[in-house]
């Protein structure tokens, strides 16, 4: 049925939903404030991620991993550099806590962190300045004494630094970098980028390195007590010695020195047949570089079953691609030696125990002796320090004794290997970080404190639908034939820009919000207003959203949460309603008004309509249809 | 004596609390001989979920005359069957001056919920009551809310029946304890004969036992900043309504 030429009296013609304007536009949400259905109020609140919680520096990887997603890698070098100094080096050899926390090994592959941070390290370092430089506050004219230029002492200096402090660090060897240089091999770490990160910190200005100074012997205790602070990070760089028969043979080494005079450019002699006692990292370390300087072959005989192995697993897997031999559950028992040189091995079976106090005592299996041909024995059992030039309570067997904050009296703080024992880069890294921060407040008088547990996001609490099923991307390797020929050659090769920009995108962001618009999408209400697309930009807009949670629901980071409306307590914030549908007297008044205008204009309009014909005898136009 | 009675709850989810509090106290005023008028909300779209929606009930010693005018205008008694009302509309609208007796159930403390309301929506109420009816109802499964209940109790009885029979008894879960304590503190009806219209009859005199008052009338001439003042130092929970110190004056009603 056609409408036209129906005459409809103009309040009824009235577009309602023209005149009242829908909830989708804001004068709408202003006429229908329904955000008094709501029990419920979505909030953001960005948790930790669990990378960011397990790695010991702090380092914000879902923040720097965010911005190499969307290619602004200056803002993700920056981001590191907050917390870690050297990218380059922790992107080579970290054992990487992160990647073991990765939400995303529940889902598919964690994801490689560890080559992210080495691609952002190696474009930090290719900048022709360093970005960290001009946000330096000035010197502030306080100089902290630092013991050792490993990683602890570098990063506590670094840190240190952008509290406005200058620092002196003590070296023993003749260049800086401690273990890193003394006790990571040049195929892990190369020289020159070590040297890059080093010089990198000297530059900013502040930073006195003296290498060749040891502690206890051409700096005493005292000395080192006269400074404002001082942060002990002098690691454990003496191999333990293993007390069997023959030991004192040439060609038995101490794994750690051997790695030393390597790392230090130094001729190193090591055989054809080298025999690696121990089953950690250092072992392996060695055994792989004995393989590359000697071009002979390696067995690591440790006394850890195959399954114990403190090998990363990685490490593990490439020194059997390099034709690293294990001979696990195996103990030496006696070194043969021709005109005091190493000829050969007897070892038996073993199994690893440990007394009270957790220190290692194999247990041997008697009768099952058997002699190894071997030209070199590598020590890998564990190091010490030599502490003796300290006051004996502030020591124990090899570690310097520290309260929960690291310090160890006075302003006196401790951190790294010589603190909790052989351990990763990355702890001695955070262990500076934290010395830095508690010196900076020992000496500015505030209270130490530990730092607040932080709430971690669980993989359940994400919304796992919204993650597609991506395989990781796996960092690519030199061939094990070339690298098992060369002491300089790479092993773990760097991701290029796409690689980087495609594991980025992995990221789950777990708990954190990463501006993915899905909040913004899914609000059936327009709700969810947007400002910038970037991280913590949504705001909730509380007099309409009606607290359906579907964003919640949908988040797919999980750091929007659902918090009770009554736990709002600010009566300021409260959007009273006059009635229960009807919001404002005001706008329905106006909205009846306009109405009610309208039906006397049309019953004015019916009024002229009939009195005007009266004279020409035609009936009047009818209201309500066709006229005539 | 005239009272009425305004109930707000929620569209849909809560429907069914305020029907039975009004139907409960609309039905014990009829038996006890008063004219009496119950009536269901037709302007809130009481279909959408959440939305705040009405039910009025309201009797006195001498007939109803407005028959038509269903919305209450100058309701005395109010019962918020959900804390978030609290924040959401001015349920005092018309009522007379330190007239109000506002019934919420609540598991906070009173004061905590009075700091939400203006000093103009303060000034009518004579009384303002907490009651713990989800806590003080029978159990069902988890909570006594319909949330956790199935579809089709939802489809049956969650709607408006406007026009047609309760499919469940009259007076359960959360209104019982409700009907309790707005009965206890009004004093008007004697409890025993508004327990008879209620189907849960012992969480009805629980709640008529146990809740927490905040006197306005009794405290008259005090500034009701007072209230606010101590706020801080009020238990959380309002349900050990004996032990609760509330300023202007917080006692606890026993009846039954």
């Amino acid at each position: 049925m056609s409408v036209r030429g129906t005459r409809i009296p103009p309040h009824l013609r009235l577009p309602i939903a023209g005149v009242t304007p829908p909830p989708t536009e804001k004068e709408g949400q202003r006429l229908f404030p329904t955000g008094n259905f709501r029990f419920y109020r979505p909030v953001y609140r960005d948790k930790t991620p669990p990378c960011n919680n397990a790695c010991p520096t702090g380092e914000q990887i879902q923040k720097y991993l965010d911005y190499v997603k969307h290619e602004r890698y200056l803002d993700g070098y920056v981001t590191i550099l907050e917390d870690n100094p050297m990218p380059s080096v922790t992107g080579r050899v970290c054992y990487h806590p992160c990647e073991t926390a990765c939400n995303r090994a529940a889902h598919d592959e964690p994801i490689g962190i560890r080559s992210v941070e080495r691609f952002l390290g190696d474009y930090g370092l290719a900048l022709p300045t360093n970005p960290i430089k001009e946000t330096l506050p000035p010197l502030n004219g306080t100089t902290v004494a630092i013991v050792g230029s490993g990683p602890a002492g570098l990063a506590c200096a670094y840190h240190l630094r952008r509290r406005g402090y200058a620092s002196v660090i003590f070296e023993a060897l003749e260049k800086p970098g401690g273990m890193l240089r003394a006790g990571i091999p040049a195929w892990h770490l190369p020289e020159q980028i070590l040297d890059a990160e080093i010089t990198k910190l000297t530059r900013l200005g502040g930073i006195e390195i003296r290498c060749g100074v040891r502690a206890g012997q051409d700096i005493s205790w005292g000395e080192l007590r006269s400074y404002p602070a001082t942060f002990l990070a002098l690691g454990q760089d003496v191999g333990r010695r293993l007390p069997v028969e023959g030991s004192e043979a040439r060609g038995v080494i101490g794994a750690l020195e051997f790695l030393r005079e390597a790392g230090l450019g130094r001729p190193v002699k090591v055989g054809r047949q080298v025999l690696v006692i121990g089953g950690g990292n250092t072992a392996s370390d060695a055994a792989r570089s004995a393989i590359r300087l000697g071009g002979g072959e390696a067995i690591i005989a440790s006394l850890e079953s195959a399954g114990e192995l403190l090998i990363v697993p990685e490490d593990l897997a490439q020194a059997r691609n390099e034709g690293v031999a294990f001979a696990p559950n195996t103990s030496l028992v006696k070194v043969l030696s021709a005109d005091g040189q190493v000829t050969g091995a007897v070892v038996c079976d073993a199994r690893l125990g440990r007394d009270a106090r957790g220190a290692v005592r194999p247990e041997l299996v008697p009768g099952t002796e058997r002699e190894v041909a071997c030209d070199t024995v590598l020590i890998a059992i564990g190091q010490v320090q030599q502490l003796d030039w300290l006051p004996d309570h502030l020591s124990d067997r090899g570690v310097i004794t520290a309260d929960q904050h690291g310090r160890v009296e006075g302003n006196v703080f401790v951190g790294g290997d010589v603190m909790r024992g052989p351990s990763m880069v990355v702890d001695a890294l955070g262990d500076g970080k934290r010395a830095a921060r508690d010196i900076d407040r020992v000496l500015t008088a505030q209270a130490l404190e530990p730092e607040p547990e932080p709430e971690v996001m669980p993989y359940e609490g994400l919304n796992a639908a919204y993650f597609r099923h991506a395989p990781r991307t796996e960092v690519p390797l030199t061939p094990a034939g070339e690298r098992r020929r060369s002491q300089r050659v790479e092993v773990t090769l760097a991701y290029s820009r796409e690689q980087a920009v495609a594991e980025s995108d992995r990221c789950m962001s777990c708990g954190v919000c990463n501006g993915c618009d899905n909040c913004y999408i899914v609000c059936p209400d327009v709700s969810v207003m947007r400002d910038v697309r970037e991280n913590g930009h949504y705001t909730i807009r509380t007099t309409y959203c009606k607290g359906c949670l579907v964003c919640v629901q949908e988040c797919p980071t999980g750091c929007l949460e659902k918090v009770p409306e009554m736990d709002f307590d600010d009566p300021a914030d409260v959007t009273r309603m006059e009635t229960a549908f009807a919001p404002y007297d005001g706008a329905h008044a106006e909205q009846s008004a306009f109405t009610r205008q309208l039906i006397e204009d049309t019953i004015a309009e019916y009024d002229a309509a009939r009195a005007a014909p009266a004279g020409n005898g035609k009936p009047a136009a009818q209201p309500n249809g066709d006229a005539g | 004596m005239y009272h009425e009675l305004t109930v707000w709850s929620r569209g849909i989810i809560m429907d069914k609390e305020a029907r039975d509090v009004s139907s409960c106290v609309a039905a014990a005023a009829r038996a006890l001989g008063y004219y009496a008028d119950n009536v269901s909300d037709y302007v809130d779209d009481p279909d959408r979920t959440n939305c705040l929606v009405r039910r009025y009930a309201r009797f006195g010693d001498s007939p109803i005359v407005d028959r038509f005018v269903y919305e209450n205008p100058h309701p005395d008694w109010v019962v918020l069957v959900e804390e978030t009302i609290i924040k959401a509309v001015n349920f005092l609208r018309g009522t007379p001056e330190r007239a109000g007796v506002v019934v919420v159930n609540s598991v906070r403390d009173p004061h905590y919920l009075l700091k939400f309301l203006p000093d103009e929506m303060k000034a009518k109420m004579a009384k303002f009551v907490v009651v713990d009816a989800v806590g003080l109802a029978e159990q069902r499964e988890r909570s006594p809310w319909m949330f956790v209940r199935n579809l089709s109790e939802l489809a049956f009885d969650r709607m408006s029946t406007e026009g047609a029979e309760e499919r469940l008894a009259i007076g359960l879960g959360i209104a019982a304890p409700l009907i309790g304590a707005l009965t206890a503190v009004t004093g008007e009806l004697p409890i025993d004969a508004v327990a008879d219209q209620v189907a849960d009859r012992d969480a009805m005199l629980r709640g008529a036992a146990k809740h927490a008052v905040v006197d306005f009338a009794a405290a008259d001439g005090e500034p009701p900043r007072a209230a606010d003042e101590q706020a801080d130092e009020q238990p959380a929970r309002a349900d050990e309504a004996g032990r609760v110190p509330a300023t202007p004056t917080a006692r606890s009603t026993s009846a039954g």
